[in-house]
């Protein structure tokens, strides 16, 4: 998939201090499953999957998900965040070949 | 693997070093030769730790190998040891739809209703399905930075199954709920024969 890796974040369109928001994120992903030959074997190759989601929010760590190959093709992960302060929220994805994905969104009042 | 090799490596690193100090002392030293022995021991001792160590503790695979199938108790065992799955009705909610008809797309949330302060926090949130051949689906660790443990994803089941919410606490404390979910189509391009 050409569009592999972009990753997209939702914030909520009001956001008050102090409040517990929601975040909702996705990124565009292929999440490659087992596949297996016709005599039902495992075709032992290395896999293309997301294995790591990382939040952090003004450089502190928020969320950090282990994931594995029974999470969704193009997953959608929504988390928690506390905001206190503006700052800049970071999300960062890592798959099984080697790449990181990438994506910061400004929260402010 | 590419750890075998570095491992390798190392070993000959170690036994050359052990050949200069014995040609220094211009024969056999047998002190130098006894450290580099034991350093070689250690190494290898805990480099199969680490090896094998990371995979019983179940950590992520960055291979993308895939890991042999494994019964969901083995899983619980093996994430939990043998402290006990507490009731988490009340505490844990677990949303999943009743049918789902695509196994490949289902939407699944946990949302803790337990403190998240500094001393008493969630720390993890394992999602776990019973039928699966690897039962562990993602595992969610939190800080209290969060605010709320909370999580939505999009997961994949294998056939009709229970699906499991395991929540952890900072002090190991574990709390459980469970749903079941039926299956129309299988996520996972084959269904698991039991």
């Amino acid at each position: 998939m050409a569009d592999t890796g972009r990753v997209r974040i939702r914030l909520p369109s009001m956001i008050r201090p102090g409040e517990v928001i929601r975040v909702r994120t996705l990124i565009i992903h292929p999440m490659e499953t087992v596949q297996r030959d016709k005599q039902g074997n495992i075709i032992r190759r290395s896999y293309e999957f997301i294995h790591a989601v990382m939040v952090t929010y003004n450089g502190k760590e928020v969320m950090r998900g282990e994931t594995t190959q029974a999470v969704s093709q193009n997953p959608i992960f929504t988390f928690p965040l506390k905001v206190d302060r503006p700052g800049k929220l970071t999300v960062t994805f890592l798959d099984t070949t080697g790449k990181s994905y990438k994506e910061t969104a400004e929260i402010k009042f | 693997m590419e750890s075998p090799d570095q491992l390798d490596l190392d070993y000959s690193g170690q036994s050359g070093m052990v050949q200069e100090l014995n040609k220094k002392n211009q024969g056999p030293s047998r002190r130098a030769f006894l450290r580099g022995l034991a350093a070689i021991l250690t190494l290898g001792a805990a480099a199969k730790e680490f090896l094998f160590g990371s995979e019983a503790l179940g950590q992520a695979v960055p291979s993308g190998f895939p890991l042999p199938d494994e019964t969901v108790e083995a899983t619980l065992k093996r994430l939990f040891g043998n402290r006990p799955l507490n009731q988490g009705e009340g505490k844990v909610k677990l949303d999943l739809p009743l049918i789902a008809e695509d196994g490949a797309n289902v939407a699944v949330t946990v949302e803790a209703n337990l403190p998240m302060t500094p001393a008493t926090y969630v720390s993890n949130i394992y999602i776990i399905s019973d039928k699966n051949r690897r039962p562990m689906i993602a595992k969610f660790s939190f800080t209290p930075e969060a605010g709320k443990a909370y999580i939505a994803t999009s997961i994949r089941l294998a056939a009709t199954t229970d699906v499991r919410a395991v929540v952890e606490m900072n002090d190991e404390m574990l709390y459980a709920v469970s749903r079941h979910v039926r299956v129309t189509v299988s996520g996972c391009g084959d269904v698991p024969q039991n």
